[in-house]
């Protein structure tokens, strides 16, 4: 972005197989000095579809965000499911990568279609929330182009900004959100990119008779499963149906970490959501899904008292982060503040966190909705104040002197307890990407080799973590939701017919063994650059307040001793 | 459900308290998603949570894979006593992660 030029290269042999967080944290690897600033010239911030992107096959509509990221220090990869990911697929683009950075202070909106690469000046939609920045440029592009943008919180470079797409009814709800990947794309000068698939050919696909059987079994599996079938868990309640469940077992972080049950659990769930939709009617939905293919349909649109849209989408992780880790238990503050994220362009589970600890700061009282979503207004102003939240829970924990920080490798943890589940929390410790759940998914446990004890708080789970967060990471390269994985841990056929349509999109002959081993090479990737730009096993650990606070209701502290986290990865 | 003590009672820690969700909620008198559906019932003896669903009248097909016994992920065989909390869902409401969590079956 030094100065506009653009260059269309082959797919060098080495990436030809790779696609979505594979690509992405290999051409990190292998182009961007890991002691780099994040948000200096040196940096890179690549987009790359998954492995079956822009297909027929089901759920599959992902794409990865790579870079170093700002908020951690460390390699990041965020990924989100949106039409703009099926449309960079179409465009035949294995991966976008941005370098250098504009002399000036200017903006841009980068436009790809079939043609090539134009830039346009981004002056109109400066300093604007994205709720009315979108609308303008779909008027301006026409309503079948996606985008991709940041907001105030990118152009102000805060590490908390996400990267923003559309979702299907070109909301910008649909975040590649964590760490902080939209100040790097705010520091390369780029407001939005603006996509147009007119024109273009589906993707190619090597073994059309394989693909099809693969997509049929993997079909079967998601429509069978009581999570992802229709009128299943995901589809009727939502993903925040786990606040009840995980508040049951006690594990749902509240009051920033303090407690591990919540007495508004009920009033913030999948439930109460799924309620509000029914009673007020007009605009709400159950059942919305982010991307055109998706079988599961997990998010939703939740209606103001008075039936008009307030907010898509209110997920586990956003309801738990502005909900129960602030003390929060009316959903119209909580989806107000979802709103405030979609908006400024800020990760929910970081923007949380930063309300948390501001609470436990002194900043408000937990409980009090109202001042939180006071709080959140700062950051759209770029106050002094405003940037210190919207740079995350570190960074205004430090400010106002709060020792009970709730991150691994400067990121906020998201909404499961590691002292009530320990295997999370030595995913949390151990993941390349700093304190993040996706890292350590579900996939068939005899698929992965997985045996022997799996008692929550027994601390005797790093292979689990290991083997999950190795397959998890080939799910990210695929395309495929993780939530497919829910499908697939209970039905190897299914989970056959994932790596099958991979096979047969790229013509490789890949066994279930062999897409462990590949998730497991792309973290030692990750890991490999995290090292050089200086970590070490001391930043793989939970914060110290985990160790000696007892968690209720059961009372346990973080009690996996540091050697075992430092196997996990061997 | 006149059968069940519905309000929290003086005596309740002689009691078992039962959260229920979803569609279990109907077994409480408080209903609404939006609280708590709690039941405090005395346990008669050695008890399972089975013998706690059955006195509920719960049919079989009502009853979710997750239960819980004072936040244990837990099988419905095992025996409850006084003071513990029990946590039902219905088969559309399950646990994630479930790799982490080992289901404590007595």
């Amino acid at each position: 972005m030094t100065d506009h030029k653009t260059k269309v290269e082959k797919v060098p042999t080495k990436y030809v197989e790779m696609g979505g967080r594979w690509l992405t944290s290999n051409i990190i690897k292998d182009e961007v000095d890991p002691t780099c600033h994040p948000l200096g010239p040196n940096n890179k911030l690549v987009f790359a579809p998954g492995i079956v992107t822009g297909t027929t096959a089901p759920s599959s509509g992902r794409l990865s965000v790579g870079g170093k990221s700002p908020l951690t220090g460390g390699i990041k990869e965020a990924n989100a499911g949106t039409p703009f990911s099926q449309m960079l697929a179409k465009l035949d683009v294995k991966a976008m990568i941005f370098e250098g950075k504009p002399a000036d202070d200017k903006f841009w909106v980068v436009k790809l279609d079939k043609d090539g690469v134009s830039f346009e000046s981004a002056d109109d939609y400066l300093g604007k929330g994205l709720y009315e920045a979108y609308p303008l440029a779909f008027d301006k592009y026409g309503k079948k182009v996606g985008i991709a943008g940041i907001g105030v919180s990118g152009e102000m470079l805060m590490t908390n900004a996400g990267v923003c797409f559309n979702d299907i009814d070109n909301r910008p709800s649909r975040y590649a959100g964590r760490g902080g990947l939209g100040a790097v794309m705010g520091s390369k000068g780029i407001k939005f990119i603006v996509l147009d698939d007119k024109g273009t050919q589906p993707v190619k696909i090597k073994d059309r008779d394989l693909f099809n059987a693969g997509r049929k079994k993997l079909t079967d599996g998601i429509t069978s499963n009581d999570f992802t079938k229709k009128g299943g868990m995901l589809n009727s309640l939502g993903t925040a149906a786990l606040v009840n469940v995980i508040n049951e077992a006690g594990g749902l972080p509240t009051y920033n970490f303090r407690e591990g049950r919540f007495k508004g659990a009920a009033a913030i769930s999948g439930e109460a959501i799924a309620e509000a939709v029914k009673e007020r009617g007009g605009a709400g939905m159950t059942g919305h899904p982010c991307h055109p293919g998706c079988l599961i349909q997990c998010s939703n649109v939740y209606p103001k008292p008075d039936g008009t849209e307030h907010v898509s989408c209110i997920e586990y992780e956003s309801t738990w982060a502005f909900g129960a880790n602030c003390g929060i238990d009316d959903l119209d503050d909580i989806a107000e503040m979802v709103w405030q994220c979609n908006d400024y362009g800020l990760d929910t589970i970081e923007g949380g966190g930063a309300i948390a600890v501001a609470m436990e700061g002194g900043l408000a009282s937990f409980g009090d909705g109202k001042k939180a979503i006071a709080l959140m207004k700062e950051i759209k102003k770029g106050t002094p104040l405003g940037r210190a939240l919207g740079c995350g829970a570190e960074t205004i924990g430090k400010i106002l002197g709060v020792h009970r920080i709730p991150g691994v490798k400067g990121q906020n943890m998201p909404a499961y307890e590691p002292r009530a589940i320990k295997g999370i929390g030595i995913t949390y410790a151990t993941s390349p990407m700093g304190a993040d759940h996706t890292s350590g998914y579900t996939i068939a446990p005899e698929i992965a080799g997985v045996t022997g004890k799996l008692d929550p708080l027994d601390p005797d789970k790093r292979n689990v973590s290991k083997a999950f967060q190795d397959l998890t990471a080939f799910v990210d390269a695929s395309g495929y939701c993780l939530f497919v994985t829910f499908a697939t841990m209970e039905n190897s056929e299914a989970f056959q017919g994932l790596v099958d349509t991979c096979n047969a999109v790229l013509g490789t002959s890949w066994t279930d063994e062999e897409v462990v081993k590949i998730g497991g090479k792309i973290i030692e990737t990750e890991r490999a650059f995290n090292f050089e730009a200086g970590f070490t096993e001391k930043d793989d650990r939970l914060p110290e307040f985990m160790k000696y606070e007892k968690l209720p209701p059961h009372n346990h502290v973080f009690d996996v001793p540091d050697e075992e986290l430092d196997k996990v990865h061997g | 459900m006149d059968k069940h003590i519905s309000t929290p009672s003086p005596f309740f820690n002689t009691m078992i308290e039962i959260h229920l969700y979803g569609l279990l909620r109907k077994y409480a008198t408080q209903k609404s998603p939006l609280k708590e559906s709690v039941l405090y019932l005395e346990t008669g003896g050695d008890e399972s949570i089975q013998s706690i669903v059955n006195r509920l009248e719960i049919p079989p097909e009502e009853l979710g894979p997750t239960l819980f016994l004072n936040g244990e992920y837990s099988g419905i065989d095992r025996r409850v006593k006084d003071g513990d909390r029990i946590g039902l869902f219905p088969p559309n409401m399950i646990l994630a992660y479930r790799q982490y969590f080992k289901k404590v079956e007595e």
